[in-house]
C-alpha cells in the first residue's frame, strides 16, 4: 500500500522523466534544422565547390566556370571596414557607460537607446544610409555599405563592452587606484586587459552578425560583377551575389549561390566558435 | 612536530616552558638547601632559604599572567591548550613545593634552639626520596615523557610509607622521653611537609601524563600513608 | 654550601613589552557621510608607527569606512565625503590640495578579495612602480624580487615570473597583492579583512607575514575575526555604530577592557 509520500514521489519522477524527454526532443529539433541547412547548402553547392571558388571571379550568365573571389574579397573589405568604424566607437561608448555613468540616469537612457538601435530592422538602416549617403554622393559605394553595417556593429559592441566591463570586480579598480594610478590609465591598462576576452568576443559576434546581412547592402554597396577594390564605387559582396544568383534561371549561378551560402554559414559558425573559445579560455584561467 | 606558521606563538610557548623550568630548578635547590641547613643546624643559611622563596612566587605570578595572555590572544587548541593548562597547574605545584621547602628551613631555625635530637636522623632519608621524586617529575615534564611520569606516580607510595615509619618512630620517642616532645613535634611537621612535597611532585607527574595523552592516568594513586588509620 | 644566588641552567627569553611609539597617522574629529547617512562620528585615533593596529567591531560599525578614508579611495564614489583631519607627517591628507598619487604612494592598501591584475606576476608588481619611477629592466627586476621576498612569495614564484598571475592559488594571490603594495615602499599599509577569503593555512602565512612586515611598515588592519586581531595586532580599536568606543594595547583589551560595550562584544554577549 503506497503511502502518500511515495505516490507524490512517483508522480514527480514521471513528470521529471517526461520533461527530460520533451526538452531533449526540443533540443534535437533545433539542432536538426542547423544540420539540415548545412547539409542542404553543402550538397546543393558541392558541384561548384572547388579551389576555383577562391580563385576566380563571378562568371557572366551562362558560363559554366567561375568562382566567388571578388564577392568574398568585397565582403571582407566591407565587413572589415564596418568593424573598424563601429568597434572603436562602440568600445569607447561602452566604456563611458560602464565607467562614468554606470549608475546614473544618463546611463540608463543611453542603454535604452542603444537597445533600440540593436533591434532596428537592418533594412531600415540600409534605407537610411541610402538616403543620406548614396543619394548625396550620387551612387552606390563600398563606403556606404560599410557605414550601414557599422550601424549594426555599433550597438552590439556597445552592449558587450558595457557588460564585460561591468563584470570586472570593483576591487580591481580600487586596487589599481590604490596604487596611485590615474583613472583613465586604470581603464585602459587594467580594465581593458581584464575584459579583453569579452570585448573581443563582442566584436567577433558583431562580425558574425554582419557577415550575412543582405538588406542594407542592397541599398548601399549593391554589387559588382568584376574585381574592384575601389570602395567609392559598387563593390561585390557575397550576400547580394547570392541573392542575385539564387533568383536567376542559370544553373551554374544557382550552384554558386548554394556554395556561397555554405561558405557564409561556415564562416559565421567558425567566428562564433572562436568567440566562445576565447571566452572559455578566460574562464578556465580564473580558478 | 612542526613549528607554528606564526613564529611568535612558538616563542611565547617556549618562554612559558622556560619559566616553568626555572621555577623547577629553583624549587629543587631550595629543597636541597633546606635539608642541608637542617642537618648542619645553620640558622643564618636557613634565613636565606626562606628569603629566596620570593623568587619562586614571583615566577608563579609571571606564569599566571602569561597563561592568561596566551589563552586570550592565541586561542590554543589540542596539545597547545593542554600545554598551557598543564603549565598553570604545574607552576602552582612547584610554588607549593618551594613553600614547603622554605617552611622546613624556617622550622629548622626553631629546632636549632634546642639540643640536637637523634630522631632527626630519619629526616634526610625521607627528604632524599622526596627530592628524587621531584627531580624525576620535573625531568619527565621537561622531556614530556609520560611513561616516566607514570613511574613517578607509582613511587609516591614509597615516600608515604617512609613517612609513616618516621611518624611512628617519632611517636615512640615522644612517649619514651617527654622532654623531646617539642623537638619531635617540629620534626613531625617537617616530615609532613616533606611528604606533601612528594604529593605535589606526583601532581606534576599526573599533569604531565594529561598533557601528553589528554586524559587522566588510570587507577587510583596508591597511598600508603596509614598514619590516619 | 647553601647558594644564595642560584645559577639557572635554562635561559628565559624576556617578554617584549611594547615601547610606546609616536603616531604615524592621526585622525582628528573625523566624520564621514554616505549621502545623508553619517557613518563615522567624530573619530580621534592615533596609529603608532611600525606597529599593527587592528579595527574590530560588529557589521556596520564603520571600520572599513574608516580604513578607506585613509587612502581616500572613497573619492571615486559620488556622495561620499569626509570631514575633519587626518594627519600624516604633519600634513592633512584630506585636504583637496594634497595630491592623490602622493597619498597613495605613502599609504598602500590590500583588499579582502585578492585581485591580481590580468598580467604576468612580474608585471603586476612593476605596474605600480612604473608610475612613479623610471627604472631600467635590471633595476626593476631587483625591485620586483625585493618586494616578492618581503611578501614571502619569492621562493614560490621565482621560476614563473612571466606567467599569468591568475594561475596562483588564493593565498599566493593575496601575497602578490601585498607585494604590489610593498613595492611602492609606502609608510603605511592598510589591510581590509585580508584573510577572510582564505583557508586557515593561508591565513596563518599572511599573519606571519604581517608580523614580519611591521618591522618596516605601519600597519592598520580591519578584521571581523577578533581572534585574528588578538593574534596579530599590538593595538586594538573597538568601534560601534560609527564611534570609536575603546582603543588600547591588545592584551589589555582582550583581558580587561575598560568599557562594558567592548567586553560584551569580545565575550559574545552582543545583541
Amino acid at each position: 500500500m503506497a503511502t502518500v509520500a511515495e505516490r507524490l514521489f512517483l508522480r514527480r519522477r514521471i513528470v521529471n522523466g517526461l520533461s527530460l524527454v520533451l526538452s531533449g526532443l526540443a533540443a534535437l529539433f533545433g539542432l536538426f534544422w542547423l544540420v539540415w541547412i548545412l547539409w542542404t547548402t553543402f550538397t546543393k553547392g558541392v558541384d561548384a565547390m572547388s579551389l576555383s571558388l577562391f580563385t576566380e571571379m563571378t562568371p557572366p550568365p551562362g558560363q559554366d566556370t567561375g568562382g566567388l573571389l571578388n564577392a568574398m574579397a568585397g565582403s571582407l573589405m566591407i565587413s572589415g571596414l564596418a568593424v573598424l568604424m563601429g568597434a572603436p566607437i562602440g568600445i569607447a561608448a561602452g566604456t563611458y557607460l560602464a565607467e562614468y555613468v554606470n549608475h546614473r540616469k544618463l546611463g540608463e537612457v543611453i542603454r535604452f537607446v542603444n537597445d533600440i538601435l540593436l533591434s532596428a530592422p537592418s533594412i531600415v538602416l540600409g534605407l537610411f544610409v541610402y538616403t543620406v549617403v548614396v543619394r548625396t554622393t550620387g551612387g552606390f559605394s563600398g563606403y556606404a555599405g560599410s557605414i550601414a553595417l557599422a550601424f549594426i556593429v555599433l550597438p552590439v559592441v556597445v552592449r558587450t563592452t558595457d557588460e564585460m566591463l561591468r563584470l570586472v570586480p570593483i576591487q580591481m579598480r580600487e586596487a589599481a587606484l590604490s596604487l596611485g594610478v590615474p583613472q583613465w590609465k586604470v581603464t585602459v591598462q587594467i580594465l581593458y586587459r581584464a575584459a579583453a576576452p569579452g570585448i573581443i568576443t563582442g566584436v567577433l559576434l558583431a562580425l558574425a552578425r554582419i557577415s550575412g546581412e543582405t538588406a542594407p547592402l542592397l541599398f548601399t554597396a549593391f554589387n559588382n560583377q568584376y574585381w574592384s577594390t575601389d570602395m567609392t564605387g559598387a563593390v561585390a559582396n557575397l550576400p547580394v551575389t547570392i541573392f542575385q544568383f539564387a533568383l536567376s534561371p542559370f544553373a551554374y549561378w544557382n550552384k554558386l549561390a548554394w556554395a556561397g551560402a555554405f561558405i557564409i554559414t561556415v564562416f559565421v559558425l567558425l567566428v562564433s566558435v572562436t568567440a566562445r573559445y576565447i571566452l572559455l579560455r578566460k574562464k578556465m584561467s580564473h580558478d | 612536530m612542526n613549528d607554528h606558521i606564526v613564529t611568535s606563538f612558538d616563542n611565547e610557548l617556549k618562554r612559558l616552558d622556560g619559566e616553568i623550568q626555572r621555577m623547577g630548578e629553583l624549587a629543587i635547590s631550595q629543597l636541597d638547601a633546606a635539608i642541608d641547613v637542617l642537618q648542619r643546624r645553620d640558622s643564618a643559611a636557613a634565613m636565606r632559604v626562606v628569603a629566596n622563596d620570593e623568587a619562586i612566587d614571583t615566577l608563579e605570578h609571571q606564569v599566571s599572567h602569561d597563561v592568561l595572555r596566551l589563552l586570550a590572544l592565541r586561542q590554543p587548541m589540542a596539545r597547545d591548550l593542554r600545554e598551557v593548562y598543564a603549565s598553570l597547574r604545574i607552576s602552582s605545584d612547584i610554588e607549593r613545593i618551594g613553600d614547603y621547602a622554605a617552611n622546613v628551613a624556617k622550622r629548622s631555625m626553631v629546632l636549632n634552639q634546642t639540643a640536637p635530637v637523634s630522631a632527626a636522623r630519619g629526616i634526610p632519608a625521607l627528604a632524599k626520596l622526596a627530592n628524587t621524586l621531584v627531580h624525576d617529575a620535573l625531568q619527565a615534564y621537561h622531556d614530556r615523557d609520560a611513561d616516566r611520569a607514570l613511574a613517578v606516580r607509582g613511587r609516591d607510595a614509597d615516600v608515604d610509607a617512609e613517612y609513616t615509619g618516621l611518624f611512628r618512630e617519632l611517636l615512640t620517642y615522644m612517649a619514651e622521653d617527654p622532654r623531646q616532645i617539642t623537638a619531635c613535634t617540629h620534626l613531625l611537621f617537617i616530615a609532613k611537609n616533606i611528604e606533601r612535597i612528594g604529593d605535589h611532585a606526583t601532581n606534576i607527574a599526573e599533569n604531565t601524563w594529561f598533557l601528553v595523552h589528554g586524559e587522566q592516568p588510570e587507577g587510583e594513586r596508591e597511598k600508603r600513608d596509614t598514619t590516619a588509620q | 654550601m647553601t647558594n644564595a644566588s642560584i645559577a639557572f641552567t635554562t635561559a628565559v627569553p624576556t617578554a617584549t613589552e611594547l615601547e610606546p611609539r609616536a603616531a604615524k597617522l592621526s585622525a582628528r574629529n573625523l566624520a564621514f557621510h554616505y549621502g545623508d547617512f553619517c557613518a563615522l562620528k567624530d573619530i580621534n585615533l592615533e596609529v603608532p608607527e611600525k606597529r599593527v593596529t587592528s579595527l574590530i567591531g560588529p557589521s556596520g560599525c564603520g571600520k572599513s569606512t574608516l580604513l578607506r578614508v585613509f587612502n581616500r579611495i572613497y573619492s571615486i564614489y559620488p556622495g561620499q565625503r569626509a570631514s575633519g583631519e587626518v594627519i600624516l607627517e604633519g600634513e592633512n591628507i584630506l585636504d583637496p590640495k594634497y595630491p592623490l598619487n602622493k597619498l597613495r604612494s605613502k599609504i598602500g592598501m590590500v583588499f579582502q578579495k585578492p585581485v591580481p591584475f590580468p598580467m604576468s606576476i612580474h608585471d603586476n608588481i612593476a605596474y605600480g612602480i612604473s608610475h612613479y619611477e623610471r627604472l631600467s629592466k635590471a633595476d626593476m627586476a631587483v625591485r620586483v624580487e625585493g618586494a616578492l621576498r618581503q611578501s614571502a612569495l619569492w621562493d614560490e614564484v621565482k621560476d614563473k615570473l612571466k606567467q599569468n598571475a591568475l594561475g596562483l592559488s588564493g593565498g599566493q594571490q593575496q601575497r602578490l597583492c601585498i607585494a604590489r603594495a610593498v613595492a611602492l615602499k609606502p609608510d603605511v599599509i592598510l589591510f581590509d579583512e585580508p584573510t577572510s577569503a582564505l583557508d586557515p593555512i593561508a591565513t596563518g602565512k599572511i599573519e606571519q607575514l604581517i608580523a614580519e612586515l611591521k618591522q618596516h611598515f605601519t600597519i592598520l588592519i580591519v578584521t571581523h575575526n577578533m581572534q585574528q586581531a588578538a593574534r596579530c595586532s599590538d593595538y586594538t580599536a573597538f568601534m560601534y555604530l560609527g564611534e570609536l568606543v575603546e582603543h588600547g594595547v591588545t592584551s589589555t583589551i582582550f583581558t580587561k577592557p575598560t568599557k562594558q560595550q567592548t567586553e560584551d562584544y569580545i565575550t559574545g554577549r552582543f545583541g
